[in-house]
């Protein structure tokens, strides 16, 4: 199942400013607007300047997808690691679509199989952000 | 004859401690020992070990960036460069090609940067496009005319705990914020300190009378962080562009 949605509250008031995309521009990603796919990872690759995750999806959008990610000198030190993500995970994950309309996109999070929700873009809720909420920053 | 028994006895035994001990003093090389006195004064300096991210968050309320004050010939440049943007033009530099930013964009990347300490210099590493700037602390002036690089040339000095690096000489392709240029006249002087244990901030100043009316000064803080330097290779998997428009691109293949 794939869900279209305008961007929500939730991740209006979630999402932080981003000076980790220094590398680029938000140009080529239409940021108003969040998708949502159910897929399997065909490929996670951990490299710079940004990770790089192939997607399947089937049913109603099917295809492959190609989704960049923040660098791994980003998420290493936001709680993932080069094995997050495996050939064959099932994973729910968000994404600010390509407005050029080809399958791809930049992914905003992923939901594992276990219900475990990784982010990729900065969020409140990722470890670095809770660990300076916790200390009153 | 006791007593010459005795101061013979004495000098054998001097003779085979010096022996057994240090080369005598006369060996010392000057060279090792000017180094020596070098080296250990760097632990006098202020202790700015670890490495160190921006604070993106804000959280340590560092005043906002000032409205940057323009001569008529730079807003002029500006505004083209914006009008071209609603042409979809100028959305993304030569940095989505992996072309690093230099001064002194290279100072507020989204990866920390760390200290070298050495008796003539001070290294600055930048995980960002893994890059390094060279600061001189032994007195040299900048080079009369120097090649302009897009780190520029810089000389140091520490008044107190504040270090203050003077850089000259920069690449015509650098910017100073999105649509704004340089000319050759360019002069960035950053402060730094440790403000805090957990905090360095540095204030930096763009001079530049082509295009700013007044020297522009902005202040940011960098906080501490129990880390280390990661890889940061950009052409390891780059999929990204820019064309020479500014238009935006991306491989999916």
């Amino acid at each position: 199942m794939n869900r279209i949605r305008r961007i929500g509250l939730a991740v209006a008031a979630g999402a932080l400013a981003l000076p980790a995309l220094a590398h680029h521009s938000t140009a080529m990603f239409d940021f108003t607007k969040t998708v949502e796919y159910d897929a399997t990872v065909k490929e996670f690759l951990w490299t710079n300047p940004h990770t790089w995750t192939t997607v399947t999806v089937t049913g109603k959008n099917a295809g492959e997808y190609g989704l960049e990610g923040m660098s791994p000198n980003y998420l290493a030190r936001n709680g993932w690691t080069k094995r997050t993500l495996k050939p064959g995970d099932k994973v729910t994950v968000q994404v600010h679509p390509l407005k050029d309309g080809r399958k791809g996109g930049f992914m905003v999070s992923a939901k594992l199989a276990d219900g475990t929700l990784l982010y990729n873009l900065p969020h409140r809720d990722t470890p670095a952000a809770a660990a300076a909420a916790a200390q009153g920053r | 004859m006791m007593k010459r028994m005795t101061v013979a006895v004495a000098l054998l035994a001097s003779l085979t401690a010096c022996q057994k001990s240090a080369p005598p003093a006369a060996a010392v090389d000057p060279a090792v020992e000017a180094r020596t006195t070098a080296w250990a004064a760097l632990a006098k300096l202020p202790d700015w070990g670890g490495v160190w991210e921006i604070d993106w968050r804000n959280s340590r309320g560092s005043p906002p960036r000032p409205q940057m004050k323009l001569t008529p010939e730079a807003q002029a440049r500006l505004d083209a460069f914006r009008a071209a943007q609603k042409k979809g033009e100028n959305l993304q530099g030569d940095v989505a090609n992996c072309v690093p930013p230099g001064m002194p964009g290279i100072m507020s990347q989204p990866y920390p940067i760390q200290f070298l300490y050495q008796p003539d210099r001070i290294v600055i590493l930048t995980e960002a496009y893994m890059m390094y700037r060279v600061v001189f602390m032994d007195g040299r002036p900048h080079p009369e005319d120097p090649d302009l690089t897009f780190h520029g040339h810089s000389t140091g000095k520490w008044e107190g705990d504040t270090l203050v690096i003077e850089s000259v000489g920069f690449a015509a392709q650098n910017r100073l914020a999105p649509g704004i240029g340089h000319s050759d006249k360019l002069k960035i002087t950053e402060r730094i300190r440790r403000v805090a244990p957990e905090w360095l901030e540095i204030q930096t100043t763009l001079d530049d009378p082509e295009i700013f009316t007044e020297p522009y000064t902005s202040t940011t803080s960098y906080r501490h962080l129990d880390d280390e330097l990661r890889e940061y290779v950009c052409l390891e998997n780059n999929r990204d562009g820019a064309d020479s428009n500014g238009r935006p691109s991306m491989r999916l293949e």
